[in-house]
């Protein structure tokens, strides 16, 4: 069958042109539904809604590089598995690179699926290598270096990152990290509740986590969590800068 | 690679239709587990033990084979090895042998590549002129990737005994089977594949993670597995990578004898949440009441004197905000590796710790990092 050219193309204008909008509406409604789960032709990652508001697209965007916590700060570990956590349920791959000590009940409680989360605990002098051959085929990447990165080796896993369209995710610890990220997250007012003097026992942690980042993203954004909320996952927790007001009190009732 | 026994018993390798070879079966782990209580299926007609421990216990590898060779023949012919990793400890058994620890690898060389049950491998190196284990072993790693994917290179690793998991070598349903629920109970596998059983992700990510592994060895890459425990260092175990660590429904974890799973009820278990770290060598830690005496806690669990402050692997002392607990922990009472105990958890300003002590000594087991 032979159809001319500008047939077609008339053809085509009049059926979109025709179509309701309920019609369209299910139809995107559909479309949402059979989208592939983990397609590496999307641009963005899922992310958990308490963290969604802190990135620029509501979401990981692919061949970005985040880091996650200033030299030092306790918790940044969670907040990078918080992070990569809903693509890990949604059947991306995710690795952990450097961090030897991984509590694997913590991570599934924030949704990683475990049987896609590869780790290489102690990579050693060879760590920036496994991390370029890791960002390959791996969607996510958690690199905890286990050594200060020279400029050169974190400019290059940044580039090979964008180069494959993964999410690098860098928790400098204290090794740091020379590279301006798209996109920085730090913690403060980081308190656990829970435990008085022998009573009760840790409920959740209550911290503020703020977003910086480039062009976009250079407005600094603010939001409250609980991280791990008191059943292990990760939720928002209510504002107040005088902290824990608004809900009752973590602490058990009968000690 | 962990050291086991393996039991095999040709005469119940089909299964039948009333369940009676599966009922010998049965009837052969109990018999096999007077000598070790972790007993797992393989397949049918095949099981597992670990022999390093039961071997000092009953006086050496040579008296525990005899042992067990004696109770598994009173229930069925049988044929028992011991090896470094299942592969070669089922081809152990298959002769009857004991292959000394790190002999794997001239044990398993002169055998023919078709025993690594991927014919259309054996069937490359075939044409490759290469016969046996030995000769596909002495391939050099950088080169076995590229030509035969991942599954080509981690059958390398095994037939150099550097591995001991083969895939498809276990039937994770039989202990399901043996635990006696029906087939239909088996979860379905939900996998995001579009083409047949592996997604192209999933394809991707084992090329990239045997590269990884071939830099860094195979134990270099480790996938986390959840199991019942008391302390967070019971609850999760770290195995090798392996394309066969895919999700295929059931892994073999969940055989027969791995005991209760993580969602279990654990008496003594920490409440939740757990803790993000869970340090892998435990680090030493001194626990001081506000007179700065150290604190001790009594032969039942109890605390003599209220914490006040902590330092780390003699770092300075940081007051506690808060603390809770003691939680006892008496476990594996029957074993040499008793470990009896309190757990308690330690608030300072820059972290909330989860501290053991054994014998008056404190340490950090894990960080809520």
């Amino acid at each position: 069958m032979f159809v001319s050219p500008p047939r077609q193309r008339l053809v085509r204008e009049r059926t979109s042109r025709d179509r309701d909008p309920a019609a369209l509406a299910a139809l995107a409604a559909v479309a949402e539904r059979t989208r592939p789960i983990a397609a590496s032709q999307t641009r963005l990652l899922p992310v958990a809604p308490p963290l969604a508001g802190l990135l620029p697209d509501g979401a990981l965007r692919r061949g970005t590089t985040v880091t996650v916590g200033a030299p030092g700060d306790d918790g940044a570990l969670s907040v990078a598995l918080a992070l990569v956590a809903a693509a890990s349920a949604t059947g991306s791959w995710c690795a952990l690179i450097g961090h030897p000590g991984l509590g694997a009940v913590a991570a599934a409680d924030l949704g990683i699926d475990l049987t896609r989360l590869a780790i290489l605990p102690r990579p050693g002098v060879a760590w920036a290598e496994a991390t370029a051959a890791v960002l390959e085929g791996v969607d996510l990447v958690v690199l905890c270096p286990p050594f200060a990165p020279r400029h050169a080796m974190a400019r290059r896993l940044v580039a090979r990152a964008r180069e494959r369209r993964a999410v690098l995710v860098v928790v400098p610890g204290r090794a740091g990290w020379p590279e301006p990220p798209d996109l920085q997250l730090h913690m403060t007012d980081v308190t656990w509740e829970g435990v008085d003097a022998g009573k009760g026992h840790l409920r959740h942690r209550r911290m503020t986590v703020t977003s910086t980042g480039r062009r976009s993203a250079a407005r600094p954004i603010r939001r409250h969590l609980w991280l791990p909320a008191p059943d292990g996952t990760l939720a928002e927790a209510p504002d107040g800068p005088g902290g824990p007001l608004d809900h009752p009190s973590p602490y058990d009732p009968a000690a | 690679m962990d050291r086991l026994l393996v039991v095999r018993c040709p005469d119940l390798f089909d299964e039948d239709e009333g369940g009676g070879v599966l009922r010998t079966f049965a009837e052969l782990i109990d018999a096999v587990e007077v000598y070790c209580p972790w007993v797992t299926p393989v397949r049918p007609g095949i099981c597992s033990l670990p022999a390093r421990g039961p071997a000092r216990y009953f006086g050496g590898e040579d008296a525990l084979v005899e042992l067990v060779q004696r109770a598994a023949d009173s229930i069925t012919p049988a044929e028992v090895g011991v090896a470094d990793g299942l592969f070669a400890a089922v081809l152990a058994a298959r002769r009857g042998r004991i292959v000394p620890a790190g002999a794997t690898g001239e044990f398993l060389a002169p055998l023919p590549v078709s025993i690594l049950g991927d014919s259309d491998l054996a069937g490359l190196l075939d044409r490759l002129g290469i016969r046996t284990l030995g000769e596909f072993a002495a391939l050099p790693d950088a080169h076995i990737l590229g030509r035969f994917g991942a599954d080509g290179a981690h059958a390398h690793r095994v037939a150099g005994g550097r591995s001991g998991e083969l895939a498809d070598l276990r039937q994770p349903r039989i202990a399901r089977l043996l635990d006696g629920d029906s087939d239909d109970d088996l979860p379905v596998v939900a996998e995001p594949g579009f083409w047949g059983g592996v997604s192209d992700a999933d394809a991707r990510a084992a090329r990239c993670l045997s590269a990884a592994q071939d830099l860094l060895g195979p134990d270099g890459v480790v996938i986390a597995r959840l199991q019942g425990g008391r302390g967070p260092t019971q609850r999760a175990r770290f195995v090798t990578w392996t394309t066969a660590a895919r999700p295929k429904g059931l892994g073999p974890d969940t055989a027969r004898r791995a005991g209760p799973g993580p969602g279990a009820p654990w008496p003594g278990q920490i409440p939740p949440p757990a803790p993000a770290v869970v340090h892998p060598e435990s680090m030493r830690a001194d626990l001081a009441d506000a007179q700065g005496e150290p604190v001790r806690v009594t032969g039942r669990g109890l605390l003599v004197t209220s914490p006040d402050r902590l330092s780390i692997e003699g770092g300075p002392w940081e007051p506690l905000s808060g603390w809770a607990g003691p939680w006892p922990a008496d476990e594996r009472w029957w074993s040499r590796a008793h470990r009896r105990g309190a757990r308690l958890q330690a608030v300072t300003a820059r972290a909330a710790h989860l501290l053991v002590v054994e014998r008056g000594c404190w340490s950090v087991e894990a960080t809520y990092g």
